[in-house]
This record gives structure tokens, C-alpha cells and sequence, in this order.
């Protein structure tokens, strides 16, 4: 708590050193900017600092032409404790030319972002690494899943930090009032999973099998695809304003990022073995999403259906321990603005298996909410958030409320709690052990 | 002199400051008609300019955002743009808004939060919340130099001078309960330039009928032959904050394409 203490003091003073009149604009057509994030975590079950961590990230930007422009986001990263990636991850679930390069255990460098953006005709082009972000749901993902996440905190960074760009042709054509967006992405990185023994490490019989006691596991490397070209993902998407609402649809060729974790049992002279062999399966995703504001009230969801999910199931001897199915799935969000400067937000997710089986460890129906209430004080400088997630079967959930102040014009401070309740076999209830308090620091530059 | 005769001079001359007010009152246009002239005034169809945002807190705290901003007629309709250009941890925030002459139809308005890199549909029912901060409401931002003609009962109250300029003093009252709380006013003077019918300075009062802000139209100059504000002062009396637009590079002349008013520019940025 002291270290923290220190971090925050110390935090303080460098953004009180930050030159009032820094411009992130320079002349002509070249700007530079840079954001400084700090973020310290306290472990309150654990009663342990969780995680002290400075990011900076730097940013240039060229216009070539009012249509044309080059922009390179980096980051250098660094986290005090080395809770979150103990050691030097090997990082095999990342393309090997988009890999963070680690200067140490607790130090590493990444090209977040580097791309060129122009207008050819009716087409507009961004090509190099992006994030490309679809759908119009908060907290979980249905349509956002063109980028693959960093799972380092599980959900609890932020999307624009923990989403991973990827080298992408991103061409949009627009067509009056539409605008058809074609997507390929040779670039073959998936979730980037926490390794055994990091705070955030999945244990949850859901997404990671489970040997029975006294066998012993042979966990193999994940199986990546090799092919620049046949392994690559392709996506379009079409999207159009009608009569008032915003409409999507979309469609998604590509990887699931996560492996599916395929196992055989074997009896070896030392005794039985499980071997548990990773590797990556095509999707199909098709799906739409829809927004529109109805007096203080904005409906938004997404609807998708994918071709080929692969879950785990109680029998090693059915298919490696997985079976495949497709799934329904969709979001349903309502925002209501009612009272000055508040927002409520309330979603219902839920995933249908198409094609269950008793053997699968997950519910076919599959149904999590979400709540959110939110409100701005003195002209939005102050911002008090609640934010509850709650998975419906599981029992279980994640609980965050943050308040966040702006304390001068380019630097914010924020303290909040991530607290997670319910059952421990959950999504959620599997990280019981990490409520945290957490505290940070925003400086642009 | 006759004394029946004295004595109706007596009262003419009494009465004349009385004549004279009706007299200089039905000279002055009505409320109504000052509205359609400030809203019949050019603006251009099409205008691109940079504003930069101060904003004053009670404690003197000044944050600063520069914007680029287009506003552009598609035939009645109009949209306007707001891209963010720093500081580093707003840049590229960016507001969409289509303002329909409808006075049924809701206008659709839209924001992109570059932190969750979407594109967010907001609701257009809460004119009178406040916009990103400052002390403009959502309104004021759609409408700019315009006013909504419909949401008020407009009244001339008589003439002042302003900056050295001949204004007619207007006074708005809103039309009924739930207008006035959706504008989050319950009254407004206005003093409108009564040679280029625009405003140049307004007071509000809130719902409760306690004074709430004023707000001044300053540095006023004709732009390739639009008058042009290149200043928005507003000062809240509640809070003590303050906000200042301070226009440049105002252009009315510029090509400014169409595709700019989408949720995708939004999300591509300027």
C-alpha cells in the first residue's frame, strides 16, 4: 500500500512538471503527441500490490494531403511486480513480426499502430497495423472480434489498450448512403492468453480442461496457422443509416482467437497422461448490429451467428474433449439519459448452441447481463461510474465502481474497485481471489 | 386659458411618455418576426473553421480543446461535424449531428470516444445537457447562430445599445412545461443586432426562474460577405465556470464533402 502511496505522489509531481502550454499539434502537418498512463493496483483479497504499471504512448502523425495521411503509434510498457506476465511470455499465440519485443521481465516495446490512410475515388484505404472495431455492445464482445485481446487483466483494461492491431488492408467504398468495408488480414495473431501462474490465469472448467487428480498433463505448443495466404481472415461489412437507425451487417471469415484445447489420454509406464494439444479452428460469422435513439431512450444491439464454435466436454474419449457447434447469439442494450448528465445502461447477452450435447460443460443457453450507471459533475471534469456484469448460469460476476477526475487539461486521475463474486467455475468467479483497488494516472503531452 | 382647456393639455402632457412608448412599441418588429429574421440570415451553406474551447472553472483551472468543426446544408437539413484535435488524451473525440427542419422529427446525433473506439448513438431528447463540458448545451452547439422559433413565445421588450450596436431586446418564454425543461430554460433575453439579426448577447434564466448563464456574441465581422462571430462567450452564474469559442480559419467557401458527415469519418477521424 505504501509503494503505491509512493507511485502516486511520485505520479503527481511528474504530471505538475508537464508543461502547461504542451500542444499535441505542430506546425504543418505533422503532429506528435504522447499519452503517460500509470495505473497501480492493490490485491485486497491477497493483500498484496497486484500491479504498477507506466505506459507511454507515443504518436505521429503526417498529412500528406487532406485525404492523406501516415500515422505510428508505439509503446513502451513497464510493470513493477511482474504478477500479470511473470518472466519473458513467450507470446506464441502473436504473429512473430507483431511481437512485443521484451527488454527484460518487467520492460517491453511494441509497435501498437502503423498505417496509411488515403482516398482513392470512392474507396478509402487504411493499410498497415490497425484496430478495427465493430458492433455497438459495452464490456463483451459478439461483433468486435475482428483484433484479438490481451487477457493480461482478463477484461478489466480498458478495449483500446488491450485490443491487439493487426496488419490489415482495410478498404471502405462508399456508396451514398452506404458504406461496404472489405477487410483482409494476413496477419495470424490470436488472443494473447495468460500463462500458468500469471494473477489472471484462467482456471475455469469452461475454458480450460481439467485432468483428473493424479493424472498428469503433457500441455503441447499451440498449433499456429502457417499460411500468409490461405490462413489469412477476411471480413466485409456493410453498413447504411435508414429511417433513423444505424444497420449493419457484417461477415467474418477468420480464426477464433482462442484454441480450441484438444486432449487424448494415454497410459504411459509412469502412469496416465493427458495430452492437451492446442491449436487454431475457422468460424464463419455472420452477423448485424442496429442503434437508434427514441426520445431519452437508445436501443443498440448485435446479432450473430457463428458456424463453428468448439467447446470442451466431459469426455476425453468424444473428439479430443470438444465438440463443435454452431451458436445464436446476440446483445440487447438500452441506454436511458433521462436526468442531466446521467446515463443508464443496461444489456442482455445471450448465446445459444445450436447443436448441444449433455457432454458440454457449458449451459446451452448462456445468458449474462450487464448494468451501468453513470454520471458527470462539475461540466464532466468528475465522472462516478457503477458497472456490474453478471453471468446469469455461473452466479457469478464483476462488480466496478471508478471514479474518475480530470484535475487539468490534459491530465486525469482515477480510483476504483474491480471486485468478482459467485461461483469459482465461472468466468468471473474463477478470479475471486483478485478483487483489487485500483488508482491511475493520465497524462497527454 | 380656458380651465377645461388647461386642463385637457395637462393630461395630453401627462399622457404623452404613454403615446409615445405605444407609439415607439408598435414601431419595434415583433418577437416572432426578429426569430424568422435571425434564422432567415446567411450563414453559407457551407463553413469550416477551427475552434478552440476554453473553459474556466470558479477556481480559474483553464482546460483547453482545439476543434475542427463543418457544418454543411444537405436542402432544409443540417449537420454538423466536431473533431478533437488535442489535447492528446481527448484527440480524436468527434460529434455527428443532423438537425432536421422537422420540429417533430428528433435529430440523431452520434459521438465517437476514441478510448472505446466506437462510434456511440446518443439521445437528441436532452438539448438542454451541457456539451462535453462546457457550458454551451447540445442546443446552442445544433443551432449556433439560429434559434428554435417553435419552442418559444417571442416577445420584443424595446431596443438597448450593445458594444455600441442598436439591439432589439427579445424576450423567450417557452412554450409549455416539458419544452422548457428539455431546453433546461425557463426564460431568455436576447439582444438581437437590429442591422445584421444577430444575436449579440442573451441572458438565461433556469426553470426555477433563477438567472443561469449569459452568453455574449462578440468580435463580430463579416467573413466573404457572412457575419461572422468569431467569439461565443458563456458564463454560467450557478457554477461560476465560463466557456470561451474563440473561431479561426473561418471558411465558407470551401469544399466540404459530404462523406464527412458520417459515423465512419467519425471513426476515421479528421
Amino acid at each position: 500500500m505504501l509503494a503505491l502511496a509512493g507511485w502516486f505522489i511520485a505520479a503527481s509531481a511528474l504530471a505538475a512538471g508537464a508543461s502547461e502550454d504542451t500542444k499535441s499539434a505542430t506546425p504543418n502537418n505533422l503532429r506528435v503527441s504522447a499519452i503517460l498512463e500509470s495505473e497501480g493496483a492493490y490485491g485486497i483479497t491477497r493483500d498484496r500490490a497486484s500491479k504498477l504499471e507506466f505506459i507511454i504512448d507515443p504518436q505521429l502523425e503526417y498529412r500528406f494531403s487532406e485525404d492523406t495521411r501516415f500515422t505510428a503509434i508505439a509503446r513502451l510498457y513497464a510493470e513493477g511486480f511482474d504478477h500479470l506476465e511473470p518472466g519473458r511470455p513467450e507470446q506464441r499465440e502473436i504473429a512473430p513480426n507483431s511481437r512485443r519485443v521484451l527488454l527484460g521481465d518487467r520492460t517491453d516495446m511494441e509497435l501498437r499502430e502503423l498505417y496509411l490512410s488515403t482516398q482513392l475515388g470512392k474507396a478509402h484505404l487504411t493499410l498497415g497495423k490497425q484496430q478495427v472495431v465493430w458492433g455497438k455492445a459495452d464490456g463483451l464482445k459478439l461483433l468486435d472480434v475482428v483484433n484479438p485481446q490481451n487477457f493480461r487483466e482478463f477484461i478489466l483494461d480498458n478495449f483500446d489498450d488491450s485490443r491487439i492491431p493487426l496488419w490489415t488492408v482495410n478498404a471502405e467504398i462508399s456508396l451514398g448512403k452506404s458504406n461496404l468495408q472489405f477487410l483482409w488480414i494476413p496477419d495470424r495473431t490470436y488472443h494473447l492468453l495468460p500463462e500458468s501462474g500469471a494473477t489472471f490465469a484462467f482456471t475455469s472448467p469452461l475454458v480450460v480442461p481439467q485432468a483428473p487428480p493424479g493424472v498428469a498433463v503433457d500441455f503441447r505448443s499451440i498449433e499456429r496457422p502457417k499460411n500468409i495466404l490461405t490462413d489469412s481472415d477476411v471480413g466485409m461489412r456493410l453498413s447504411t443509416f435508414w429511417h433513423g437507425w444505424d444497420l449493419t451487417l457484417n461477415y467474418l471469415y477468420h480464426y477464433a482467437d482462442f484454441p480450441v484445447f484438444f486432449q487424448s489420454l494415454s497410459i504411459t509406464p509412469s502412469g496416465a497422461v493427458v495430452t492437451v494439444s492446442p491449436r487454431y479452428e475457422r468460424n464463419h460469422l455472420f452477423g448485424g448490429s442496429f442503434s437508434n435513439a427514441f426520445g431519452d431512450l437508445t436501443v443498440r444491439g448485435e446479432v450473430v451467428y457463428n458456424t463453428d464454435r468448439f467447446l470442451l466436454t466431459r469426455n476425453r474419449a468424444d473428439s479430443g474433449g470438444v465438440t463443435k457447434s454452431g451458436e445464436m447469439a446476440y446483445v440487447l442494450g438500452l441506454d436511458w439519459s433521462g436526468l442531466q448528465d446521467t446515463l443508464v445502461s443496461g444489456q442482455l447477452f445471450q448465446s445459444w448452441l445450436l447443436n448441444s450435447t449433455n457432454d458440454i460443460v457449458r449451459d446451452t443457453l448462456d445468458t449474462t447481463t450487464s448494468l451501468l450507471f453513470r454520471r458527470h459533475f462539475l461540466n464532466e471534469t468528475l465522472e462516478a461510474e457503477v458497472l456490474w456484469l453478471r453471468n446469469i448460469n455461473e452466479g457469478d460476476g464483476l462488480v466496478r465502481p471508478k471514479v474518475s477526475y480530470e484535475l487539468r487539461d490534459n491530465m486525469k486521475v482515477w480510483l476504483g474497485f474491480d471486485v468478482f463474486h459467485g461461483n469459482r467455475n465461472g468466468l468471473f468467479g474463477q478470479f475471486a481471489q483478485n478483487d483489487r483497488l485500483v488508482t491511475g494516472i493520465e497524462i497527454g503531452f | 386659458m380656458q380651465p377645461k382647456m388647461r386642463h385637457t393639455l395637462i393630461a395630453l402632457f401627462l399622457l404623452f411618455p404613454l403615446f409615445a412608448s405605444i407609439a415607439a412599441a408598435e414601431a419595434l418588429p415583433a418577437g416572432d418576426e426578429i426569430a424568422r429574421r435571425i434564422n432567415a440570415r446567411n450563414e453559407g451553406e457551407v463553413v469550416s473553421r477551427f475552434v478552440t474551447m476554453a473553459m474556466t472553472d470558479r477556481g480559474g483551472t483553464e482546460r483547453v480543446r482545439e476543434t475542427k468543426s463543418f457544418r454543411k446544408y444537405f436542402g432544409k437539413e443540417k449537420r454538423v461535424v466536431i473533431f478533437y484535435l488535442s489535447p492528446a488524451n481527448i484527440k480524436d473525440t468527434a460529434f455527428l449531428t443532423y438537425d432536421y427542419p422537422e420540429a417533430d422529427r428528433d435529430d440523431d446525433q452520434w459521438l465517437y470516444l476514441p478510448a472505446a473506439r466506437k462510434v456511440r448513438r446518443i439521445s437528441a431528447s436532452d438539448r438542454g445537457d451541457y456539451f462535453l463540458g462546457t457550458d454551451f448545451t447540445y442546443e446552442d452547439i445544433r443551432k449556433e447562430t439560429k434559434v428554435g422559433i417553435e419552442d418559444y413565445a417571442w416577445k420584443t421588450l424595446g431596443e438597448e445599445m450593445i458594444d455600441g450596436h442598436r439591439c432589439f431586446l427579445v424576450e423567450q418564454i417557452p412554450v409549455n412545461e416539458k419544452t422548457a425543461n428539455e431546453l433546461g430554460y425557463g426564460k431568455v433575453q436576447s439582444w438581437v443586432d437590429a442591422e445584421i439579426w444577430m444575436m449579440r448577447q442573451a441572458k438565461f434564466w433556469d426553470v426555477a426562474g433563477n438567472p443561469l448563464k449569459t452568453s455574449q456574441f462578440k468580435d463580430i465581422k463579416p467573413i466573404q460577405d457572412i457575419w461572422t462571430a468569431h467569439q461565443l462567450i458563456s458564463e454560467n452564474h450557478k457554477t461560476g465556470h465560463k466557456t470561451v469559442f474563440t473561431f479561426k480559419d473561418v471558411d465558407y467557401g470551401r469544399n466540404v464533402k459530404d462523406e464527412i458527415f458520417t459515423e465512419d469519418a467519425l471513426r476515421r477521424g479528421f
